[in-house]
């Protein structure tokens, strides 16, 4: 196997479109979960379907529409059970092991046993069809399109799932989507130390530590229209996996009337009154952004315009001890920078950071609350669910979804803390409630955080390539 | 100061008796023992212990390895005590019980604890986080810490504008006064003098003997380099990846806590040169973890508490069992980003391993071959039980410098630093 680095070039044509772009200009989005019930079917549909998949070298202004498989799609679609084995572990064993529920922090009220899709107690999930337009009129035109052709293709709606553009903004009401791995291969280029090797969000290309990461081939033989492309490492085998991707996802809830609900009783003057200023502030700490985006570490006084979108900055110069942007706080777990041991602040500490990052692809959901609305006496009834269907994308689930999630996020033990867990996102779990906001002086703790975020459904997929979309359907 | 020691008992299996073993060692948890049969808990000073199973095969030459029953402990006090009330454990029979020699019918303690004595092993290397501190320190400086987290969120409003100095005073007058941490008000006893005479002269021995041996070690040097390569070069390094059922059932028994047990066994590659290099290695690698790593870091690593490496079967197997925090994936990420030379130099001896050079490179480099070896050289460590199932190395070490930072005088600056560990 070659090692060491390889002049990339991703093949854009090849890989589906969402590896490229998250669609920032395509407002409305629906995702469509599918079941499989004709495997041959199925493969004429997703012959047709695969000339229309859009493309990373595209830049859709009306609609996109990309495609993705779980392993048991995989399976029903027709693929030998020896060439599933060749995908990762983690995605041929699904989200919902009993391993996983315990890393992913899926236990009592979260257990897959409890979702609305993707868990055991409901209908198998065996693809993902992901629509994107320009407005909901075009969504709509989009969807009536693909869904009406879906029962002729041996497939099953098991559940499609709605999006809202909240304007850049999460349910909680903080900018989001600020700090996104900028990836080798794509237009958008930035600082070196920022910017991760194709292969570690694409298959087929040399990653982080200028290895391939396993992926699926087969016998050249085994492809008689010559579909697949080959094996760019040399072993003459068709490659199933090149310019696909793995892709998580996960339905989110979040309650946000019980988030600003619980700060505001943790911020009450003495008198008993609401303290908004205090409430926004202690919520700023628990996500280490400024409900407009601007970092903690930058700005740690008061939300800044200029700063919305800054991401250039770290941790161990300027804030070492978290009296700034607690150590604890959402951003700086989930995306910890220049802060790792063994020695913070170098080179090493941001190439290691750069080996557990994500490609964030998610919508939200639901209609969006002012802290002052979630604040207020419940008015009207049909209290409606939000939250975020989160999505991403990387090559090695375990090293990358899987950690950052079990090691950094869900972890009371995080950077040598004690109690806490991520105070905004993580379950709740046997200890880890506690939120440590450090200061130059004694630090402040709040106790017996109750969860914001519910999992209401998730599953692994695979976002294969273009030319492997045409592969499976030849199958 | 305690010095903490470590017990390795190995013992046969009786042929066909592997699977009533099993489902007795099954009964007894999930991940975490739960104290039946053998309650691990009620003995002194511990701070993790483990029973595990390897199951019947062969080795290179297809000579059977006999399925054996292994218990792996560490703990405070003398290993003779340890091992008497062990013995004292009825439970015992139920294990060894299967095991070739064990006693029939209802043994008394002492030809139990003849049994396990007989069948006690040498470690080869061990590492401890840090030398000397005990578990009884380690439970009692996380209840100081505890201790003094309840009295400043208690004094809260008090603090704000305070200097670190006056803060820092009011702890300690808090400790003091506080009669469940009266041992608290003097720092842990320093190793003796015997002790540091014994370890200094242990630590200058070694360097000296090699720099007496150094004429012949120059002149065997290349020879040894001309062989290594050529070894590297020719062992076979194919890349198998464990099947998905495999790591499921192994991954089962992980992240119940915040620590895990790691177990791994594999077969020395054939041939004198391989059997040799793994004697020296290990024997380099105890006296490194004695006189260097033996202060919270293992060269960059520090979330392990406890490890060691085991011979067996006259050197054509190794064990290397860890007790570290977190998860398997990132145990092998440390291992990989700080520390593939110092894993490469033990396992690339181990039949199967990814490709080195000069012993240090590559090897463990090769992230997903590496990992795909240790998963396949793993063992499910049925029963596991640790003292603290809730502290991290990081944690230990953290309490270990708030309870030192009680004693003495601090300048401001000192002081400051020091309420920031709390």
């Amino acid at each position: 196997m070659a090692a060491g680095p390889v002049a990339t070039t991703l093949d854009l044509p090849d890989v589906q479109g969402l590896v490229a772009r998250g669609y920032g200009n395509l407002n409305a989005a629906r995702f469509v979960l599918l079941g499989l019930e004709d495997a041959a079917a199925a493969r004429r549909w997703l012959g047709e379907i695969a000339g229309t998949v859009t493309a990373g070298d595209e830049r859709p202004e009306s609609q996109a529409l990309n495609l993705a498989f779980t392993s048991s799609g995989l399976k029903r679609l027709g693929l030998a059970p020896e060439i599933v084995q060749q995908f990762s572990n983690e995605f041929v064993g699904g989200m919902t092991t009993e391993h996983r529920s315990r890393i992913l922090g899926d236990l009592g009220d979260d257990a897959p046993e409890r979702w609305d899709w993707g868990g055991p107690a409901s209908a198998p999930v065996d693809a993902a069809l992901l629509l994107y337009a320009r407005d909901d009129s075009e969504l709509e035109r989009l969807a009536e399109a693909q869904l009406r052709v879906l029962a002729a293709g041996g497939l099953r709606i098991v559940r499609e799932l709605g999006t809202s553009d909240l304007d850049g903004f999460e349910p909680f009401g903080f900018r989001d989507g600020i700090s996104q791995p900028l990836l080798e291969g794509l237009s958008k280029v930035g600082p070196p130390q920022y910017t991760l090797r194709t292969g570690e969000f694409v298959l087929g290309y040399p990653n982080e530590y200028g290895r391939y990461t396993d992926r699926p081939t087969v016998e050249a033989s085994s492809d008689r229209q010559s579909l697949l492309p080959r094996d760019p490492t040399g072993s003459g085998r068709a490659d199933l996996g090149l310019n696909g991707t793995y892709l998580v996802f996960r339905q989110l809830r979040q309650d946000v009337r019980g988030f600003w609900r619980f700060l505001d009783a943790a911020t009450r003057r003495a008198d008993g009154s609401s303290d908004p200023a205090a409430r926004i502030r202690l919520a700023a700490k628990t996500v280490g952004r400024w409900p407009g985006g601007a970092p903690l570490a930058l700005a740690p006084e008061r939300d800044d315009p200029a700063l919305a979108e800054a991401n250039d900055f770290g941790y161990f110069h300027e804030d070492r001890d978290g009296a700034r942007c607690p150590i604890g706080s959402h951003i700086r777990r989930a995306n910890p920078r220049d802060s790792l041991d063994p020695q913070p602040g170098s080179d090493q500490s941001l190439a290691l950071n750069r080996r557990h990052r994500i490609l964030r692809r998610g919508r939200e959901y639901g209609r969006s609350l002012t802290p002052e609305e979630a604040v207020a006496e419940q008015t009207g009834t049909g209290e409606d669910e939000r939250g975020l269907h989160f999505i991403c994308l990387n090559a090695n689930i375990a090293r990358q979804f899987e950690f950052v999630q079990h090691t950094w996020v869900n972890s009371p033990k995080f950077a040598g803390l004690y109690d806490d867990a991520d105070p905004l996102v993580a379950p709740s779990q046997p200890f880890g409630a506690t939120f440590t906001v450090q200061s130059e002086s004694v630090r402040q703790r709040v106790t017996d955080l109750p969860r914001f975020v519910s999992v209401k459904g998730g599953a692994y997929f695979f976002l294969p390539g273009i030319a492997a979309l045409r592969y499976l359907a030849s199958l | 100061m305690p010095q903490q020691s470590s017990l390795t008992i190995v013992a046969d299996v009786r042929p066909g008796e592997t699977e009533s073993l099993g489902e007795i060692l099954a009964t007894m948890g999930d991940g975490v023992a739960n104290g039946s049969v053998v309650d691990l808990s009620s003995l002194s000073e511990m701070h993790f212990a483990r029973f595990f199973l390897l199951e019947e095969t062969t080795d290179l030459s297809g000579r059977p390895l006999p399925a054996a029953l292994l218990y792996m402990s560490d703990f405070d006090v003398p290993k003779d005590r340890h091992l008497t009330e062990l013995a004292g454990s009825p439970g015992i029979d139920r294990l060894f019980g299967h095991c070739e020699g064990y006693p029939a019918a209802g043994p008394t303690a002492d030809q139990r604890l003849a049994y396990l004595r007989a069948h006690t092993v040498k470690e080869q290397a061990r590492y401890v986080n840090t030398i000397g501190r005990g578990s009884r320190q380690i439970r009692r400086e996380a209840e100081l810490r505890d201790a003094i987290e309840g009295f400043l969120d208690r004094q809260l409003n008090e603090w704000a504008g305070r200097d670190p100095r006056e803060i820092r005073e009011a702890v300690r007058r808090f400790v003091a006064e506080e009669p469940s941490l009266a041992w608290a008000r003097t720092p842990e006893d320093r190793p003796s003098l015997w002790w540091r005479l014994r370890e200094g002269a242990h630590l200058v021995a070694l360097p000296l003997l090699l720099l007496l041996l150094s004429p012949l070690l120059l002149l065997g040097a290349p020879f040894y380099a001309f062989l290594l390569r050529r070894h590297e070069k020719a062992d076979p390094a194919p890349h198998l990846k464990p099947d998905e059922a495999t790591v499921t059932g192994l991954a089962r028994l992980e992240d119940h806590v915040v620590q895990n047990p790691f177990t791994a066994i594999g077969l020395v590659k054939p041939g004198l040169f391989r059997k040799l290099t793994i004697r020296g290695i290990l024997y380099a690698i105890a006296y490194a973890t004695r006189h260097v790593f033996n202060n919270g870091n293992l060269a960059g690593v520090k979330t392990i508490h406890f490890a060691r490496w085991v011979i067996l079967n006259e050197g054509r197997r190794v064990i290397f069992a860890s007790n570290y925090d977190g998860s398997l994936e990132s145990y092998m990420d440390d291992f990989i980003d700080k520390i593939a030379w110092g894993l490469n130099v033990v396992f690339s001896n181990g039949f199967g391993y990814p490709r080195t050079r000069w012993l240090v490179l590559d090897g463990a480099r090769d992230e997903l071959a590496f990992k795909d070896y240790l998963r396949r050289h793993q063992v499910p460590t049925r029963v596991w039980y640790s003292a603290y199932q809730r502290l991290t190395a990081s944690n230990v070490a953290n309490n270990e410098r708030i309870r030192r930072g009680l004693y003495g005088d601090m300048g401001g600056e000192e002081a400051r630093r020091w309420l920031q560990a709390l």
